[in-house]
């Protein structure tokens, strides 16, 4: 034990000796500062415009006067995709998602403007965040720190003096892996602290669901992560003859996980699993709504067959004698068809963004990068699941308004008088303002099941690596 | 050529042929750049299709109606199409025409931008806001990643390959003892390096132009007018930017320290021009200049009249429009006939109106963020290079701005196309047929400039790291 701790001091008294070092960990804690205090600003900002446009909208949904229902319908309402306060540690996809939507009668309208459409090429190199500090740059830092680890030890000739006096490569190597960890510890402990103060008090009208949790899940995502790193650096210059052979290594590693990997991933999966423009989808659901899903029932059939029905449950000649307003009625019917026809096609859709990501988060097995990226995004509310469980919820709520406005109508109005109806600010405020909350951490995670596998497999393989090869090592070699 | 250089020449080839890692990455290298030409050609061509999609369903709708004014009508629904075809009362909202940004023919080796905006838009004389803002599916996840193409591949790989070949050119042979023997040549070390230095650049820069040319002959024509430019600015850059790092390489190299040091400096390098440098760029001029979509959002909101039934509010804001238009304001006369068909032209168009200056304040503010970010290219060459070859392909920012601007335009001339017609109740006839409007985007004069500036600037910090490399090298024998 007590040597141990010797080599952990030793290491660290290195570590701090070598300048590129010290300088590149100074780098990556000012990197880290500038990450963390644009993304709180960003948030700030955001989150300003955005409850005070969605304030605005609702106002102007309480205050449009009187008008007939349907009408109003199709007046319609705004939402927009609210900042999450995990964001500003991870901006996950906020770029390029969609991030306002209009919500009216009839029509399933896309998300408008996304944020990456504002800047030049150059937004593709990626934002700072304190995400990719972690995910990207700390890596680096580690295999600068490590890379030599062993391999000064066995060009300068320390290694047989160490061995000679009885030092196993157990207590080495792990003497080396938990050097490295507290380094790290203490260059990174600040901003976990800072992260975890801004997130709970930063909090205002949050959408994020379980922060606390989530803060912790991150820890140990990141720390898994970085913990792998260190003892993949420290074993490829045990392996390692030379240090120069085990910095390429640990370099082209690094560039196959982070770098190359990621792109052909998402390129291939695009490549494999092409989507539909949206001339095409949005024609699909025109044709499918005027014919019918099976192609034989067109809307005027459909008529029909509503107008019988009714008429036979009521047991009247027309619908003029119904006790309710008929429009109301067959609105509401069209509507119902128009969004089984939409839930069709947008399930075909969804489920081509389903095997493009899953086909990611298979890849994510072969790559911790992959896997930690994925649970980051995910862990801070700005990853796909998210946004599609957030575009739901928008749909589920333009459905509640539009049926609200419908039956409005086919209880309080006369068939034909389409003008001469109207409702006030009471049936307005019935429907309830848009507020949104985040899927919780079990739902989420349960998206991520392959990526916490792969996370949890690679450092598992790595101790057990480390152990194994410690044995296999004989000190003639070294 | 003196028989030293050749010497030193020949030697080095022996070296490069012998070390199977080093030719193994080459042919790595190679193969993704395929693979990037491969990929982009696919994405391009998608949109292609897509394209050719779109233009066939407008050719088939136009088609319908020209026919109509020629056949017998039969059936109720031909009557319906003969409506729509000459009555300006259907027609200004119902004619749609598209207006597409078609991709360069060497989009594919620099996709840029072009997967993010939409490149087609179906317009009608309806409100240009509420057809203005809809996105074009696509995967975020996939956006984020990023596309790798050929500019990828050239703007982060080869720096990586220039690195692995040129880090040990010095520090090897220190640390391999072949230093003193170099040394005691008569040859200056300066002059060694310097050949040495030149055989990779001929190597890999070749390899470069090699991959380029591929992409562009297979991409179209090179001879073509509209392509020889782009094609030739294209390979300039890609010496241009090699030379860069070849010059930053030789600066590191200059320093004389061991390998380790030289790797970890120029992957520092990398990190910092590739990543660090655009991603801080990129948050301060988020933060700088925050800009809010959600004022634009409430512009797609469709309303209507109030009350159709309601003659004097109908003709109120006929009025209002016509006060906005000049060549229609006599037409007041007619205004009993097709009266709603007007008052909804009117009243979409005065929206429009209305809110234009919302929408070119937005668009100000985005090409405000685009000056202020291109003032600082000049800290990154790889960011430069980046934005220089989507400038060649047309697949920058500022090709999507002017965009933009021509939709506006082009929304304006079919506006003004029928509302003539509407307002002065004149029916569309088949001869109008061949004069509609039709969609065009001016060249953007400042284009060229862009490029060669940006190119410039990539040249200048090629001659500036390698100048300092070239000084520093100098010192004689210091071991």
């Amino acid at each position: 034990m007590q040597l141990l701790f010797l080599i952990i001091k030793k290491e660290i008294l290195i570590a701090l000796r070598e300048r590129l070092v010290l300088a590149l960990g100074s780098i990556i804690v000012i990197l880290l500062g500038v990450a963390l205090y644009a993304g709180y600003l960003t948030y700030q900002q955001q989150e300003a415009i955005i409850s005070q446009t969605q304030n605005e909208k609702r106002q102007e949904w309480l205050g449009q006067g009187d008008k007939h229902p349907h009408i109003a319908a199709h007046y319609g309402t705004f939402v927009f995709k609210p900042k999450t306060v995990l964001s500003l540690f991870d901006f996950g996809l906020d770029a390029y998602t969609g991030t306002s939507v209009y919500l009216e009668a009839h029509y399933q309208h896309e998300f408008m403007f996304r944020p990456a459409q504002d800047h030049s090429s150059m937004i593709r190199f990626g934002e700072l965040s304190a995400a990719l500090v972690l995910q990207v740059l700390v890596p680096l830092l580690i295999i600068f720190l490590s890379f030599a680890s062993y391999t000064h030890e066995r060009e300068r000739g320390t290694l047989k003096l160490l061995l000679s006096q009885g030092v196993s490569f157990q207590t080495l190597t792990w003497g080396k892996i938990l050097a490295y960890s507290i380094i790290l510890i203490v260059i990174l402990s600040p901003f976990m602290i800072g992260i975890a103060i801004l997130s709970f008090t930063g909090v205002q009208h949050e959408a994020l669901q379980q922060v606390e949790a989530r803060v912790i899940l991150l820890y140990g995502v990141y720390g898994l992560y970085l913990f792998f790193f260190i003892s993949f650096s420290v074993w490829i210059s045990l392996r390692s003859s030379t240090g120069r052979n085990a910095l390429l290594t640990l370099l082209s590693c690094w560039i196959l996980l982070v770098i190359l990997m990621p792109k052909t991933v998402a390129n291939f999966s695009e490549s494999i699993y092409t989507l539909p423009s949206m001339r095409e989808f949005k024609a699909a659901i025109d044709k499918d709504k005027a014919n019918g899903l099976d192609g034989k029932t067109p809307r005027s059939v459909r008529m029909v067959n509503l107008t019988n029905e009714y008429l036979e449950k009521y047991q009247v000649d027309s619908v003029e004698q119904l006790p309710f307003n008929f429009e109301g009625v067959s609105m509401q019917a069209g509507e119902e068809y128009g969004n089984m026809v939409y839930d069709h096609h947008l399930e075909k859709l969804q489920n081509i963004f389903h095997k493009q990501n899953r086909l990611s988060s298979i890849a994510s097995l072969f790559n911790p990068f992959l896997a930690v990226q994925h649970l980051s995004m995910g862990l801070s509310g700005t990853d796909i699941h998210t946004f599609i469980h957030f575009e739901d919820e928008v749909e589920a709520y333009r459905r509640a308004l539009v049926r609200k406005m419908n039956n409005d109508m086919a209880e309080n109005s006369k068939y034909g008088e389409f003008f001469g109806y109207k409702a006030g600010e009471d049936l307005w405020k019935q429907i309830d303002d848009f507020s949104y909350q985040t899927p919780t951490v079990k739902e989420l995670l349960s998206h991520y099941k392959l990526e916490l596998i792969s996370i949890g497999l690679w450092t598992a393989m790595m101790v057990l690596l480390i152990h194994y090869t410690n044995r296999k090592m004989r000190p003639l070699h070294g | 050529m003196d028989s030293t250089i050749k010497t030193l020449v020949r030697y080095e080839w022996k070296a490069f042929v012998r070390n199977k890692f080093q030719l193994i990455m080459l042919v790595v290298t190679f193969l993704f750049g395929l693979y990037a030409i491969y990929y982009g050609q696919s994405e391009i061509n998608a949109q292609r299709n897509t394209i050719n999609a779109v233009t066939a369903i407008e050719h088939e709708e136009f088609s319908t109606y020209k026919a109509s004014f020629t056949e017998e009508m039969e059936t109720i629904e031909q009557e319906q199409t003969h409506d729509i075809a000459s009555r300006p009362a259907y027609a200004w909202f119902r004619h749609g025409y598209h207006a597409i940004l078609p991709p360069h023919d060497f989009a594919p080796l620099a996709i840029g931008q072009r997967d993010l905006f939409r490149y087609y838009y179906r317009l009608t004389g309806m409100s240009l806001h509420y057809q203005l803002f809809e996105n074009e599916l696509a995967n975020p996840v996939n956006l984020m990643a990023g596309n790798f193409d050929l500019s990828f591949v050239l703007i982060y790989l080869f720096p990586l390959v220039i690195i692995a070949f040129c880090y040990g050119l010095y520090s090897s042979d220190k640390e391999g003892g072949t230093l003193a023997l170099l040394l005691i040549q008569s040859v200056s070390m300066r002059k060694i390096t310097l050949v040495r230095l030149t055989f990779y650049f001929v190597l890999i820069t070749g390899l470069a132009l090699l991959l380029s040319l591929v992409g562009i002959l297979s991409s179209g024509s090179f001879v073509a007018d509209e392509n020889l430019m782009p094609g030739l600015a294209w390979l300039v850059g890609v010496v241009v930017y090699c030379a860069f790092w070849f010059g930053l390489l030789y600066f590191v190299i200059s320093f004389r320290k061991s390998s380790s040091f030289n790797a970890i400096s120029a992957a520092g390098c990398w990190l910092f021009l590739l990543i660090v440098i655009p991603s801080m760029l990129n948050v301060i001029v988020t933060t700088m200049y925050p800009l809010n979509s959600a004022t634009l959002a409430g512009l797609t909101r469709r309303t209507g009249l109030e009350n159709e039934n309601d003659e004097k509010e109908v003709k109120k804001v006929i009025r209002e429009f016509l006060a906005h238009k000049p060549e229609l304001a006599a037409s007041d006369s007619l205004i009993e006939n097709n009266m709603l068909a007007k008052a909804y032209a009117a009243f979409t168009s005065l929206k429009d109106i209305n809110n234009q200056h919302e929408v070119d304040h937005y668009n100000a503010q985005v090409a405000k963020r685009n000056t202020w970010t291109s003032r600082f290219h000049w800290l990154s060459p790889s960011v430069n290079m980046q934005d220089v070859f989507t400038h060649i392909v047309e697949t920058d920012l500022t090709t999507f701005l002017h965009y933009q601007d021509a939709l506006v335009r082009f929304h304006g001339n079919i506006s003004e196309f029928y509302f003539n017609r509407l307002f002065w109740d004149k029916p569309l006839v088949r001869a109008d047929y061949e004069n509609l409007p039709s969609f065009s985007m001016k060249q953007q004069s400042d284009r060229w400039e862009t490029v060669w500036l940006g190119l410039g600037k990539v040249l200048l910090a090629a001659v500036l790291v390698f100048t300092l490399g070239f000084i520093k090298m100098k010192g004689g024998i210091k071991q």
